[in-house]
């Protein structure tokens, strides 16, 4: 028996049901998400205006918590300008980290010094990304050499590219998540022990080969002095320092074996630098908003702030507070951060301070990628935080173009950023590296022209 | 209330570059219904019938990747004026050239398409020279259809097959729609006589078709696209972020994403042309059950294996001789091998021969252990032709990569038959020994689907990476919290993947009386759970290791 009726009948049948439930739905609105996502004529249909403010997400920003007083020669609302350091200052033609730029102008007129830049971040600056390119553009343009510290191991240990790291599979550590009590961590949120442990580290972005390296050990309190081999040699740690910066060697090898027989000793890492220019410091702590910093002693950053001072510091949070797609509320993360920030300009108090806000990043909304709607009231929040604490302020999210440019990134070919929606890859972050440096190098520039 | 806007609804009508047509559009819905009431209502007008088809297809194909269209039809009008002329010159040399010239065109267009920018790439980073990428876009189904015009005209040149007598037979076998964007890869000579017959199918044609469309579809839309979406995609695309664990599982979930997208496709192709009184043959036969690789591939992409056995594999002197290309290619091979080894894997020259020198001992050993010379040659052919089938898939080392590890585990197979045939004569029927066949062959696949799967070397190298020496079984704790719908979804998959095939078919031949309303209901069922699934909160990744 033919039975190609059946198939034609079932066609239309089924057609004529799924068009007729379709167009009842559009006309009645029915509230039925998983109805409307399959409707088959909703396309046909204008949308409507209600509809179309949800994803409008610029219209609804919260207010920050804390409200943005009125100051002198001061406005707020320059934080959206993209490609642009700023201190929020009326008059645009005065460099926004004056202090910062004069130890600038000292390298770039011969003047032999360190100039130490800390440059704090989560998952987005993870294995040197972004860092690597703004360390070799500044060292390119005011001398330096070295690729800073380095941890004794880190989740990305091994796709570093500036630096190979080689370690035992004894060291114990200590990091944020797991002793989020510790108030000895260091800045880059890891402490390790090691019993009878060794790592080995070579630096990959010495550029000039009869430059002179300074090896550091970074490291923390211990009751007794201890010994460490470094490449052969004993080295003695001196004891009961808050924390030590020890000089290990200062050779032209870029390469240091560090063995650490005694778990009584907290080491931090290992810093390779030369005796004068720039060094970069990546401190990357996945999943972390900045907040974490707040558990740290104060005595001890004080301790840092005088023996490894630091020049310039940079602090790059905010994705990992954007996790839910629909928060568009961040007071908490002011209120919270806030303290923070002001601790560490209280330790750090000749260091000049610069927040860099979150990079875009992206929920599928509707089945389509678009940016957090949350992202904006994130953006002003981290403006006022800095407006507030007195640092300068760069808007990241509006320099690689604002509203779904993290899906622009993603789809483009070929892609400047991942699947995820969140990270940038490495052609992105080295477009965003590009970028940054240019920023502060027309603020250098404009203290140059200034102080002639 | 909503307006009607007639420019919308025009615009529906057009290609949109964002929204290419595929059975899973809504658009699908409506073209679907439209064909099928004129396809019956004209069915017994052949003529008639077949115009419409072919406006139906060319029209889906349009609306899928826009003026590509056009190639379709330039390369139906080429090989079928070349086919016929093959058929009527009647000197050898003659009927040779001809053939020459749809072999140059066919593989012309598709060299063109797909691997010119890979050839300036090779030229510039292997000799220095600074050609600049070609912004060329792949038109859709090229790779399937290119196979089944060179199928034509070589078989009308072997003289197996007399040319179609109609433009318009030609025309529909080339861009029948159901199978046009992915195959199956479709043999003229199995189809062409179908095409005028009387629109005839039995209820159980009905119900297979259901069966094959709704499955397919499910098995695309549902398991393969959600775990794209919600896991495969974002750790492939960042490997290095992520533990050994969830690289592993990335890589399983993969291997359900890739079978079951393309036989979900291939399924759905052929559910349709059963409704439409067409048999395409086979294209996907449960393949992850198979105990090893050789029969991996008689249950992989049926289609293509059986098109590179006839018009690749025989040619090259199949299982019984070498021809001067078989040399040619295991020369290129072998070198390969060689500079593979010292340039990116930065191994000694000494440790690269003797690599060298082990892979090629795997493709003599069958001949001395059988005595038998053709054995070289036999397993050189297939290495080509596995080489030349991975490179098919697209234009990357990683799928030249993924070729040779096939061939080379084929060749594997082989010696290891002939050493241990007999050996294992009384277990190898034991089902524990099955079973563990059939998971060693499975996690081989697996991982060649690395190198499949990732963008380039170095993210299939750090994929490979973090599973060998950053495994992190101690996260299994957060990754199940956070990952428990991909790996339920994940399970489903497998379940169903381990179904035997004639369960599905008992199944049908009871349901062959059942009233139409139920499969309405079905289907019905079918779209809501598709909706929940479109709508489905996303799965996001999380960071597991500190």
């Amino acid at each position: 028996m033919n039975s190609n009726r059946r198939v034609v009948t079932f066609t239309v049948t089924s057609f004529i049901l799924y068009a007729a439930f379709s167009l009842a739905a559009s006309v009645y609105h029915f509230k039925w998400p998983v109805f409307n996502r399959i409707n088959l004529i909703a396309d046909v249909f204008a949308k409507d205006s209600t509809q179309l403010a949800i994803t409008d997400s610029a219209a609804v920003i919260d207010e920050p918590a804390v409200v943005i007083e009125k100051k002198t020669a001061k406005d707020f609302t320059v934080y959206h300008l993209p490609h642009f350091i700023n201190s929020f200052n009326t008059d645009t033609s005065t460099s926004s980290l004056t202090r910062f730029m004069q130890k600038l102008e000292d390298l770039k007129k011969g003047k032999k010094r360190k100039v130490r830049i800390g440059y704090f971040g989560d998952s987005m600056i993870e294995s040197d990304l972004l860092t690597q390119t703004f360390r070799k553009l500044l060292q390119q343009e005011f001398s330096g050499s070295g690729v800073g510290f380095l941890p004794i191991s880190s989740p990305t240990a091994k796709l570093r590219i500036t630096a190979t790291d080689n370690y035992s599979a004894g060291w114990q550590e200590e990091n944020f998540k797991t002793s989020s009590r510790n108030n000895r961590l260091f800045l880059s949120g890891y402490l390790f022990k090691g019993n009878n442990d060794w790592v080995e580290m070579r630096d990959r972005c010495i550029r000039d080969s009869s430059a002179s390296i300074e090896k550091y050990l970074l490291h923390g309190y211990t009751d007794v002095p201890i010994t460490v081999n470094v490449n052969g040699k004993n080295i003695p740690v001196p004891a009961k320092v808050n924390f030590g910066k020890l000089l290990l060697e200062e050779n032209k090898n870029p390469y240091l074996k560090l063995t650490v027989t005694d778990n009584r000793l907290p080491v931090y890492g290992i810093s390779f630098e030369t005796g004068s220019g720039i060094i970069v410091d990546n401190f990357s702590f996945r999943g972390i908003s900045g907040v974490e910093f707040g558990t740290i002693d104060t005595s001890f950053l004080s301790s840092v702030a005088k023996e490894n001072n630091y020049d310039l510091i940079i602090l790059q949070y905010g994705v990992n507070v954007l996790f839910k797609p629909n928060d568009r509320n961040f007071n908490w993360y002011a209120r919270m951060l806030m303290p923070v920030v002001k601790k560490l300009k209280t330790c750090f108090n000749q260091t000049d301070f610069l927040i860099v806000s979150t990079a875009d990043r992206a929920f599928r909304y509707d089945g389509a990628y678009q940016s957090a709607v949350g992202i904006d009231s994130l953006i002003k929040v981290q403006a006022t935080i800095a407006y507030e604490t007195g640092s300068a302020f760069y808007n990241q999210y509006q320099t690689m173009g604002g509203h779904n440019s993290i899906v622009r990134w993603a789809e483009k070919q070929p892609s400047l950023a991942n699947k995820d929606y969140v990270h940038p890859n490495w052609r992105g972050a080295d477009t965003l590296a590009h970028y940054f440096f240019n920023a502060l190098m027309r603020d250098y520039n404009k203290y140059a022209l200034t102080s002639k | 209330m909503p307006s009607f806007d007639l420019q919308s609804f025009l615009q529906q009508f057009l290609y949109d570059p964002k929204n290419p047509l595929l059975f899973n559009n809504g658009f699908f819905v409506f073209f679907f219904t439209a064909f099928i009431i004129l396809y019956h209502t004209f069915r017994n007008n052949f003529t008639l019938r077949r115009y419409i088809f072919c406006f139906f297809s060319l029209y889906f194909f349009y609306k899928a990747s826009g003026s590509f269209v056009l190639f379709v039809i330039l390369s139906a009008v080429v090989d079928y004026i070349i086919s016929n002329a093959i058929y009527r010159v009647k000197n050898k040399t003659g009927k040779f050239l001809l053939l020459l010239a749809s072999i140059f065109f066919n593989l012309g267009l598709l060299f063109y398409f797909k691997y010119t920018n890979f050839f300036i790439d090779f030229s510039n980073n292997l000799f220095g020279t600074h050609f600049n990428p070609l912004n060329i876009l792949l038109p859709v189904g090229i790779s399937f259809y290119t196979f089944e015009n060179l199928s034509y005209t070589i078989d009308i040149y072997r003289g197996q097959f007399e040319p179609a007598k109609k433009f318009s037979d030609y025309l529909l076998f080339l861009s029948f729609f159901p199978k046009l964007v992915m195959g199956p890869i479709v043999r003229a000579h199995d189809f062409v006589p179908q095409i005028n017959r009387p629109f005839v199918i039995t209820d159980n044609d009905f119900t297979k078709g259901f069966y094959l469309i709704v499955s397919g579809m499910f098995k695309k839309l549902i398991l393969s696209d959600y775990l794209t979406l919600n896991y495969v995609d974002y750790i492939f695309d960042d490997p290095a972020r992520y533990t050994g664990l969830e690289n592993l599982f990335a890589v399983y979930g993969y291997a359900v994403v890739i079978y079951c997208d393309f036989s979900g496709y291939s399924d759905v192709a052929l559910g349709i042309a059963k409704w439409l009184g067409f048999t395409i043959p086979v294209n996907f036969l449960s393949p992850y059950q198979s105990k090893n690789i050789t029969e991996f591939w008689r249950r992989w992409h049926i289609s293509l294996s059986s098109w590179l056995k006839d018009y690749l594999y025989i040619p090259l002197g199949g299982n019984r001789k070498g021809t001067i290309a078989t040399y040619i290619f295991a020369l290129i091979f072998f070198t390969g091998v060689f500079f593979t080894c010292t340039l990116l894997f930065h191994l000694p020259h000494m440790w690269a021969a003797i690599i060298t020198a082990a892979v090629l001992l795997l493709f003599v050993l069958p001949a001395l252990i059988k005595k038998d010379k053709a054995g070289v040659p036999a397993g050189l052919n297939l290495l080509t032709t596995m080489l030349l089938g991975g490179f098919w898939h697209g234009a990357s080392w990683n799928f030249i990569i993924w070729g040779s590890l096939h061939g080379i585990a084929l060749a594997f197979h082989k010696v290891w038959i002939l050493l241990t045939g007999k050996a294992l004569a009384t277990i190898s029927n034991k089902p524990l020994y099955n079973f563990l066949a059939a998971v060693i062959t499975f996690h081989f696949v697996c991982f060649c689907w690395i190198f499949f799967k990732a963008s380039s070397f170095d993210s299939a190298a750090a994929m490979i990476h973090q599973i060998v020496y950053d495994f992190s079984p101690g996260v299994w704790k957060a990754f199940y919290g956070n990952y428990q719908p991909v790996l339920l979804i994940l399970l489903i998959a497998f379940i169903l993947h381990l179904i035997k095939d004639d369960l599905a078919d008992k199944l049908i031949a009871r349901l062959n009386k059942v009233p139409l309303g139920a499969y309405v209901a079905v289907f019905f069922l079918f779209v809501l759970l598709y909706g929940a699934f479109k709508s489905a909160e996303p799965v996001l990744p999380i960071y597991l290791k500190f």
